[in-house]
């Protein structure tokens, strides 16, 4: 918040209290209930027909379902990225970009929950997971550790809102009433004593330890889903650590995004600056190249030995069916966003928006790419399969879903800017008067 | 001119064509076959099989879907031991020698069986008969020290006796999962005058159930005049197998949800323990904050 110096608390508040959407708002909402009742439309169809209408079959059991889980997981991470790891280090230029990292971890952990249960033939089958689980399975660890992180990232957005909820109510005559009972039930009790914030302040450190671990074993445990099966391209001991850089890159890379989204519609430029975006870039940086070298150990030393059994399933990668999306998983998901972000002029906020897109799109084509051709290449391959059993695409009912939910998250976050401010306030006013003093 | 000459030699190309086509067609013969064999279990279960096949090109498929009746001596319904029974996917159609025929079947020592097929068109009324003559197998084991053996006797029923046949090959082997094994050295055994044959068990290490019983089978097969005839014994001379049973009962990451390793639920209920004490330990801390909040 390098310019809001001058600023004074109620311009500050002025700034960053929630508004009601204009016209574009209005049509994007329109846009993203539209998409997610055609999803909602499919997933009926789905419900009442069986998983036949899907083209998933006994070789790709995984389709795009688990693909866009994994995105959702992987996504998710970026929460404890920047509030935890940031506030532990006490880096001094986050605060406009915790609950944006919070509300994204948030909406994609609930949408990760939402779209396993959808993979699932018989959703009601999910409670037999808890009557009759096994603590040996991973599917087991997967539900216990998703419950677990989806709890403290409601908990974390939850505590850092207080002072903010305190300020909303305070100001309910500039917000109208839609919210305000909501306000109340949830923070009316939050005075800002001294006593209440020591209480606030433990409680936001001790779940920022907590988190990371946690954040950490969510998306390990998601890739030991695929490690601890033995099949080409999964058999690897570099997935926990593959997966972790790569949930962090698109995280990093979703919230660069919503920076720039939230910038531009609501006009805070002077509380996400050019400044925010060039150190954001810095990072986005070093998360992908993290990520390409470890592309470069999943692909290139399986590839440098070309095991029999490994063969068909990276030459398709590399050069056949899913050569396309491959190579533009990792130009578009790395390469690309890495050379655009090297460059300080890269780093600006549209170039940065750009490269983040990229880096998210590409995320979500490289999970369908870890996902699919593995399953349609098994060591021991079936006799005589329908031909229909050897390649896979979605269909139209599997596209609807997974947009559906892709919409849904994103409809959760925009709500949540309606009725939440996107930038803290508080730690807004607080950060300002520090740096006052100290000047 | 050349136009012409394309449009007049077209037709003579397709003409050939088409012919060459059905010619191919014609070549493969399908050529239907239905054979009959006659099966003794244990000397008490008599049954008939009855196969239908396809000839094509030296090679034998089964025929499904074909309509056999069989019948007993004579075909008419009163003899019939399966009534227009359509065959399986392998081609196959069993039938037991029913109740209502048992006088007949008592009445003499020799029988036909004939079977008719129909309901596919080139398998209609094609017919199968064959003749057989009754005869049983009979066991006997004997253990003289380490040596044991194994003596099977076929006799068959002449003038109201049960005589013995001579010059019959025969098959002596313990079964087993996946199909006999020979207890000897010998593939088959050919009967005495006393229509016996006697075999030296070699097996010695085999293992059998749970009681160290193994089931010695005699078998008679296609023989011309008696047909298929099987008997078996069981008999202790097998090694007494004892299931692993602590295989399956060990804690381990493949067992049922009771048999999870200690130290997974250790590591797992320390690990989930802690992070959810912690945030039980946060929630209180919550509702410390709602208090502090009412009180001022």
């Amino acid at each position: 918040m390098e310019n809001s110096t001058q600023l004074t608390v109620e311009q500050i508040t002025q700034d960053l209290l929630p508004r009601k959407f204009g016209r574009r708002g209005k049509i994007w909402i329109g846009s993203l209930i539209l998409i997610c009742m055609i999803g909602a439309f499919a997933y009926y169809r789905q419900l009442k027909n069986g998983l036949s209408v899907t083209h998933m079959r006994d070789y790709v059991s995984w389709g795009i379902y688990i693909s866009n889980f994994v995105f959702f997981v992987a996504i998710s991470l970026v929460g404890s990225l920047i509030t935890a790891i940031f506030r532990l280090a006490k880096v001094p230029w986050r605060t406009p970009l915790t609950r944006i990292s919070e509300i994204i971890a948030v909406s994609a952990i609930t949408f990760a929950s939402i779209i396993i249960i959808v993979d699932m033939g018989r959703p009601e089958r999910l409670l037999n997971l808890f009557t009759h689980g096994r603590i040996q399975s991973p599917i087991m660890w997967d539900v216990i550790v998703i419950g677990t992180y989806f709890c403290m990232s409601l908990f974390l957005l939850y505590i850092t809102l207080l002072p903010d909820i305190n300020i909303m109510i305070k100001e309910q005559e500039k917000l109208g009433k839609p919210f305000t009972k909501l306000y109340r039930w949830l923070g009316s009790f939050w005075q800002g004593t001294p006593a209440q914030e020591k209480i606030r302040d433990r409680s936001i450190t001790i779940l920022c330890i907590l988190i990371i671990p946690v954040a950490f074993c969510i998306h390990t445990v998601t890739s030991w889903l695929f490690a601890t099966t033995y099949r080409p391209g999964w058999d690897s001991t570099n997935f926990g650590a593959y997966f972790v850089s790569g949930a962090f890159l698109v995280g990093a890379g979703g919230v660069v995004v919503a920076m720039y989204v939230f910038r531009r519609s609501y006009n805070l430029e002077k509380y996400i600056t050019d400044k925010h975006f060039e150190r954001m870039g810095r990072i986005v940086v070093l998360l992908a190249l993290l990520y390409f070298y470890f592309n470069i150990n999943e692909y290139l030393v399986p590839a440098f030995k070309m095991k029999k059994p490994e063969e068909t399933h990276l030459r398709q990668l590399f050069a056949g069916e899913f050569a396309i999306v491959f190579w533009f998983s990792i130009l578009v998901g790395m390469i690309i966003p890495i050379t655009i972000l090297l460059f300080k002029k890269g780093r600006k906020p549209l170039p940065m928006f750009i490269a983040g897109v990229m880096v998210v799109v590409g995320a979500w084509f490289k999970r369908y790419l870890i996902v699919t051709p593995t399953l349609l290449h098994p060591f021991l391959p079936m006799h005589d399969v329908p031909e229909n059993y050897k390649h896979y695409f979605p269909s139209w009912e599997e596209w609807a879903i997974a947009m559906g939910s892709l919409a849904g998250a994103l409809l959760i976050i925009t709500f949540f800017v309606r009725i939440f401010p996107v930038v803290s306030i508080y730690k807004t006013i607080t950060d300002n008067n520090e740096t006052v003093e100290n000047k | 001119m050349k136009l012409l000459k394309i449009n007049s030699t077209l037709p003579l190309f397709l003409a050939l064509f088409i012919s060459g086509a059905a010619a191919s067609q014609d070549a493969i013969v399908k050529k239907p076959v239905l054979s009959l064999s006659y099966f003794s279990s244990d000397n008490k279960v008599q049954y008939l099989l009855a196969e239908a096949k396809w000839k094509i090109e030296k090679k034998y498929q089964p025929a499904t879907g074909v309509t056999v009746s069989i019948y007993l001596d004579s075909v008419a319904p009163a003899f019939s031991l399966s009534e227009k029974n359509v065959t399986d996917e392998t081609g196959k159609i069993k039938a037991i020698i029913p109740p209502s025929l048992k006088s007949k079947w008592d009445a003499s020592a020799q029988h036909k069986f004939i079977a008719i097929a129909s309901g596919i068109k080139e398998f209609e009324d094609l017919e199968s008969e064959i003749e057989i003559a009754k005869a049983k197998l009979e066991f006997d084991t004997s253990t003289n020290g380490e040596t044991k053996t194994v003596s099977a006797i076929i006799t068959a029923l002449q003038n109201g006796k049960w005589v013995p046949v001579k010059e019959i090959e025969m098959k002596i082997a313990v079964k087993r999962l996946g199909g006999d094994l020979k207890i000897g050295d010998e593939d088959t055994y050919t009967t005495d005058s006393t229509g016996t044959v006697t075999a030296e068990f070699k097996q010695n290490s085999l293992p059998g159930d749970a009681n160290g019983n193994i089931t010695l089978v005699a078998k008679v097969e296609e023989n011309d005049l008696y047909g298929n005839l099987y008997i078996e014994k069981v008999v202790p001379w097998g090694v007494v197998f004892k299931s692993d049973d602590n295989f399956f009962n060990q804690r381990s990451l493949w067992s049922i949800r009771s048999r999870t390793p200690l130290w997974l639920l250790f590591m797992a209920y320390s690990i989930v323990l802690g992070v959810w004490g912690t945030i039980i330990y946060l929630i209180y801390l919550m509702f410390k904050v709602k208090r502090l909040g009412k009180v001022n």
